[in-house]
């Protein structure tokens, strides 16, 4: 393996569903490296085998998937029970829908406190509050949250305490799919930037699945398009958004409905249909 | 603008005899909504306001985007208009006025959802469940209209949808499906409550452009409610901003390139595109009220960096500002900055 700094290389996996009487391909060669502190963002439309390429690289997919995932430098998908649970510690998942992944009768300090005990981050519950605490403040909520439920928060809030939840037990290495697409656009501008923030600060790798391309302009470094389950570009991730090579990834490109192009594509709004008599 | 305006639930008008003297001209009123209010009884027994003071109007051959973020009343809003509050909801004020026909249940009125499952039965065939949703005019032809309005929303092989059960379509098929069901009620005015969010990017474009072809065909008023102010740049003529319950901004849809509410201001802000630069997003800080838990005076104030005295203590005035545009703000409202 070359390069000390390579988090992840990934070279051609496949992730096969099979049930009685038919497969599915899901992920047909997906390879790329991923480099320390840097932010991988993969796009693609649903059914293009995004989120399934994700829970193969955290060896989620033991059955259906194969190829080779290094993590630095092991092979997570024939690791051993104690290399597994070490590379559990360090690379984590987050979702879409925190409420989902969230204890709904748990306080949200003790739903931190508790990935703290479990991977031995804290000793007793009166070490796990303070650290909890800790946390809750990192990802910008303060020590005042720990006593609250889930229900009690909002959207924005919950995916905050999901943060704090991956990063406590000591990860550096984090997928995130779709994180901010059932929030409010003004919240998920606020959890992007805690995302940018969390990166840069603590060194934080990140693998960003999801569907927005405005939003992979705000986040990722480098891009990789699927569609179908292939890898159709991949590159750095202002060349990909701004030259284009594969005509999907121009086709995607144009599709995102943006305010100050579609204004000015019509040229001072609302007059496209104005004026005109349409009969039935 | 017309004078042929009745007020909501006004009976007697045949479904068939809407508009007896023939389709309303394009840019001409079918709805006005004025003052609208809607709530339901708290605990204890006192009000919760959900929509607060809502105005606008629906014109044929337009489209009128209803915007704001999850919990403004937008959908509430749209359920109004057609009379299908959740249940305990009720309309505390205001008025919502019709041309003649238009808001009788099933005619006139149509709605489209994010979710298709809310309108496709998913035990019949989905060309039988268009044909119910026609008048009883249309279903003696009722095979040709159904491949008519089939191929009026892009499908090249209607029979074969129509014979289709909705789990043999995808999600932008079904949503498509759903559409032709509004269609075939032969509707004036069409409400699209998130039709498209559910939908991949390359689907969501495609069912725009045919959403804006229909209105345009059709003649049609189409009330878009979404929380994507790129959709709205898209494909709306006017825009309507909500906060909390309130009626924020409106204008034509180019005044997204210069919007005078710091919330919508700030939202436009929000947005991520793919022509800014890479650093920093800038968000709004805080979080919509919760309901029951909104702020005395501007619903904004606690999230609005140029907030005065003023705004802590009286709701804003609902003020004209020129070229159709109107905002509810003490700092920015009266014309000009």
């Amino acid at each position: 393996m070359s390069g000390a700094d390579i988090v992840m290389r990934v070279e051609d996996v496949l992730v096969t569903y099979r049930r009685v009487g038919r497969t599915t391909e899901a992920v047909k060669g997906v390879s790329f490296e991923l480099r320390e502190g840097r932010c991988l963002g993969i796009v693609g439309e649903s059914g293009s085998g995004k989120s399934s390429l994700a829970r193969a690289l955290l060896g989620l997919e033991p059955e259906a998937a194969s190829g080779r995932v290094w993590f630095r430098g092991e092979d997570v998908l024939s690791m051993d029970r104690r290399a597994r649970a070490a590379f559990r510690r360090s690379a984590q998942m987050v979702f879409q829908d925190p409420l989902g992944s969230l204890n709904p009768r748990m306080r949200v300090g003790d739903a931190i406190g508790e990935v703290l005990r479990v991977h031995g981050r804290a000793k007793g519950r009166r070490e796990a509050a303070e650290r909890a605490a800790e946390w809750l403040g990192t990802v910008g909520l303060g020590a005042e949250y720990a006593p609250r439920y889930p229900h009690e928060l909002s959207g924005g809030q919950r995916q905050r305490v999901n943060l704090a939840r991956s990063l406590c037990a000591g990860a550096t290495f984090l997928i995130a799919d779709e994180p901010v697409s059932a929030l409010d656009v003004s919240v998920q501008a606020l959890i992007l930037n805690l995302m940018k923030r969390l990166q840069r600060e603590r060194g934080i790798t990140w693998i960003l699945i999801g569907h927005d391309l405005a939003v992979m302009r705000a986040m990722a470094d480098d891009l990789l398009v699927m569609r179908a389950g292939e890898c159709v570009e991949r590159g750095p991730a202002e060349r990909v958004l701004f030259e284009p090579r594969h005509p999907y990834t121009r086709e995607l490109l144009s599709a995102v409905p943006d305010v100050a192009g579609a204004l000015r594509r019509r040229g001072g709004g609302g007059a496209r249909q104005s004026g005109r008599e349409q009969n039935t | 603008m017309s004078a042929k305006v009745n007020t909501m639930g006004a009976a007697g008008a045949r479904p068939d005899a809407a508009f007896p003297s023939g389709a309303p001209r394009a840019g001409e009123t079918v709805l006005s909504v004025e003052g609208l209010c809607v709530g339901y009884r708290g605990e204890g027994g006192s009000r919760v306001p959900v929509v607060e003071d809502v105005s606008f109007e629906l014109r044929a051959g337009r489209m009128l985007a209803l915007v704001g973020e999850s919990g403004c009343g937008k959908s509430v809003t749209a359920a109004a208009l057609g009379g299908l509050l959740p249940r305990g909801m009720s309309v505390d004020g205001g008025k919502i006025a019709a041309a003649p026909g238009i808001l009788r249940a099933g005619r006139g009125l149509a709605y489209v959802f994010q979710d298709p499952g809310q309108c496709l039965d998913p035990v019949f065939r989905v060309g039988r469940q268009i044909v119910e949703a026609m008048p009883r005019a249309d279903r003696r032809r009722s095979r040709e209209r159904l491949a008519e309005l089939l191929e009026q929303v892009g499908f090249h092989e209607p029979e074969r949808v129509a014979r289709s059960y909705p789990h043999q379509l995808s999600g932008g098929m079904q949503q498509r499906a759903m559409l032709a069901m509004a269609l075939a009620g032969r509707p004036r005015i069409l409400v699209a409550d998130e039709p498209t969010t559910a939908l991949d990017v390359t689907v969501q474009a495609r069912l725009l452009r045919l959403l804006a072809d229909l209105q345009r065909k059709e003649n049609l008023a189409v009330l878009l409610i979404t929380h994507n102010l790129g959709v709205v740049a898209e494909v709306a003529d006017e825009v309507l901003v909500m906060y909390a319950g309130r009626a924020v901004e409106r204008g034509p849809v180019s005044m997204l390139a210069s919007p005078r509410h710091p919330y919508v201001e700030g939202l436009l802000r929000a947005l991520p595109r793919l022509e800014r630069g890479a650093g920093p997003l800038e968000g709004i800080p805080g979080q919509v009220p919760a309901l029951g838990r909104r702020p005395a005076g501007c619903p904004f104030h606690p999230r609005c960096a140029l907030a005065r005295a003023e705004c802590r203590e009286r709701v804003p005035e609902w003020r004209e500002a020129g070229d159709g545009r109107a905002l509810a703000c003490w700092v920015r409202g009266g014309g000009g900055r």
